[in-house]
């Protein structure tokens, strides 16, 4: 009988990294989105190219009718899957008391609510005779506390600590659970360059999508409980374990306040390369494409593209 | 030469900027009907603006279409049967393959495809074969798919073909425009030496473009800046295109791949022709096509 992967987010950046990655390695695939374009357009390709199996269907994930109507609909069509990639998430960045309750809400809906319903309901539909693998993709920001990110950055606490938990409660029910952290943005590891400061920070913290998926996935079917894409964020993060939580959030805050200052200044005629890349204007704003949410991100350009 | 363009009916995708744009002006100040093929509807709105001042008595006509997107390459060949319908010769003389892209960080198409690969590799394979009817239906048509130097310093990677594992966006460039050598080869031979049509791969040298300043990273753009500064104009570039385009004694060459007007020794994996035949298998399986 055939076993799926399931993917949610999997037509922002990072979710269409995993769709084609586990297509290339030939598995079938379920993937799931907001919206049925561009899902219909991935399946077509991924299909083309790979000759697996890729059904799909649009749902949005932070309304709980329409999360129901999927589950209801895998369960109808009699589905089992072997592994499950949570990738939908979403930010909402700035100072919390300008954020609309609507963002604060859509973050907590859709990274936690949407997240746990999804794993809860897809732990019931495991194929018994595989493994059954949980990605979650969390962050790099799930290490520390993040000022003007910190609804997201808790998020991705929860989703760390969840993932954690969960494993071991079915470690010994054929489960594993995977937390993927990514630097991705710049804008973590470049609050960090605090400590270490010098300006290559965001080139060399940033790792491609392509690489990311492909490890996490090897990651996940070695058991691994977090997975960091790079050595540097590694040792990032095992700084965020050392480092007193109100520091790393006066550092974190520091950093994100001088890149926004420089962010709304108009550049001088001739920037340096160099001071350009310490400041890294630009690629926070791509916030959840690298992190694991740019499927739903109401901006024009999702992932990167 | 010049007269050699008059009423032929020439498409040139990337047209609204850099190479493309110089070769669609040269080819419309020569008297040939330009279709031209850019993303952004204002950008194509301007160029066939520009174009129709250059020649008053020709047809200039711009379709928008996102070339890394193969229904968008179906749709544009749908269109240019349309107007070369509507123009009353269902035919076309020439196709430049032009439209390429640098992208620093990996990113994937809609369909899935790593971006450099979908733009300048599967396009003009796509392209070139949905418009093959209109080509044979001219008396001589030719196919310039534009590459570089940078082909030189590679061979494909067949376990990634799209470096999706490992990427780095320069050698994915430099992939995609070997990939463009052997794509011609192979056309060629399917072809064989009675068919009517032709195709050349353009090595147009080092131009001033503004190809590494396209949402690349500050340093990528600091390098090209200093390094587009010795290269040539894109109308010098065009210059050896539109030859290939219309110098008759081209026709009966065997050389494929030319550079300022003169055909130079491709590098020794461009001429594999194993390679060009697998990588012509993996293509047309992308493409829908096997």
């Amino acid at each position: 009988m055939q076993s799926y992967v399931m993917i949610s987010g999997a037509t922002g950046g990072l979710g269409k990294a995993f769709a084609v990655e586990c297509a290339s390695r030939g598995y079938a695939l379920y993937l799931t989105d907001l919206r049925a374009e561009p899902l219909a357009l991935l399946a077509a390709g991924l299909h083309r190219t790979y000759d697996n199996e890729v059904r799909w269907q649009a749902s949005d994930l932070t309304d709980p009718a329409q999360r129901a109507s999927l589950f209801e609909a895998l369960v109808a069509e009699r589905l089992r899957f072997w592994a499950l990639v949570n990738v939908a998430g979403i930010d909402h960045e700035g100072l919390f008391c300008e954020q609309p309750r609507e963002h604060i809400r859509t973050i907590l809906r859709l990274n936690i609510e949407g997240t746990l319903e999804m794993t809860h309901a897809l732990l019931g539909l495991r194929d018994p005779a595989a493994t059954f693998r949980v990605i979650n993709v969390a962050s790099l920001a799930a290490f520390y506390p993040m000022p003007y990110k910190a609804t997201y950055a808790a998020s991705k606490r929860f989703l760390l600590d969840f993932s954690l938990a969960l494993r071991e409660e079915l470690a010994r029910e054929g489960v594993t659970v995977t937390a993927l952290c990514p630097a991705g943005l710049p804008t973590t590891p470049e609050c960090l360059a605090a400590i270490a400061a010098h300006g290559w920070m965001g080139q060399i913290t940033t790792q491609d999508i392509g690489a990311v998926a492909a490890g996490t996935l090897d990651a996940a079917l070695r058991s691994r409980s977090i997975y960091i894409p790079g050595t540097l964020n590694r040792l990032l993060a095992a700084l965020g374990g050392l480092v007193p939580p109100a520091l790393i959030a006066r550092l974190v805050g520091d950093r994100w306040k001088a890149a926004r200052e420089r962010r709304v200044k108009p550049l001088p005629p001739t920037p340096s390369p160099f001071d350009k890349l310490r400041a890294c204007p630009e690629r926070s704003e791509g916030a959840g494409s690298t992190k694991g949410g740019g499927a739903r991100l109401p901006l024009p350009s999702q992932g990167r593209g | 030469m010049a007269s050699s363009l008059i009423g032929k009916t020439i498409v040139v995708t990337g047209a609204t900027s850099g190479i493309g744009l110089a070769t669609a002006e040269a080819l419309a100040r020569q008297g040939a009907e330009v279709i031209g093929v850019g993303r952004s509807p204002q950008r194509c709105q301007a160029a066939e603006q520009q174009l129709r001042g250059l020649n008053p008595a020709g047809r200039v006509t711009y379709c928008v279409a996102d070339l890394t997107r193969q229904d968008e390459v179906r749709r544009l060949a749908e269109a240019v049967r349309g107007i070369t319908a509507a123009a009353g010769r269902p035919a076309l003389d020439g196709l430049v393959n032009n439209a390429g892209t640098f992208t620093f960080w990996l990113a994937l198409t809609p369909e899935g495809f790593e971006t450099q690969w979908a733009l300048n590799h599967l396009a003009p394979f796509l392209l070139t074969q949905e418009l093959l009817p209109l080509l044979e239906a001219a008396p001589a048509a030719r196919v310039v798919t534009v590459s570089s130097g940078s082909h030189y310093h590679t061979s494909l990677n067949w376990t990634d073909i799209q470096l999706r594992r490992h990427y780095n966006g320069l050698l994915a460039y430099q992939q995609t425009k070997l990939s463009n050598v052997l794509f011609t080869v192979e056309l060629n031979r399917r072809l064989g030496p009675q068919s009517r049509v032709r195709a050349f791969a353009a090595d147009p040298g080092l131009v001033k473009t503004d190809i590494g300043l396209k949402g690349t990273p500050a340093l990528v753009q600091w390098i090209w800046e200093r390094r587009r500064a010795g290269g040539i104009s894109p109308a010098e570039a065009a210059r050896g295109i539109v030859f290939l385009l219309s110098e008759p004694s081209v026709r009966d060459s065997s050389q494929v791949y030319w550079k300022h007007g003169r055909p130079q020794p491709p590098s020794r994996q461009a001429l594999d022709v194993a390679a060009a035949q697998r990588l012509w298998a993996i293509s047309a399986q992308m493409c829908g096509m096997a």
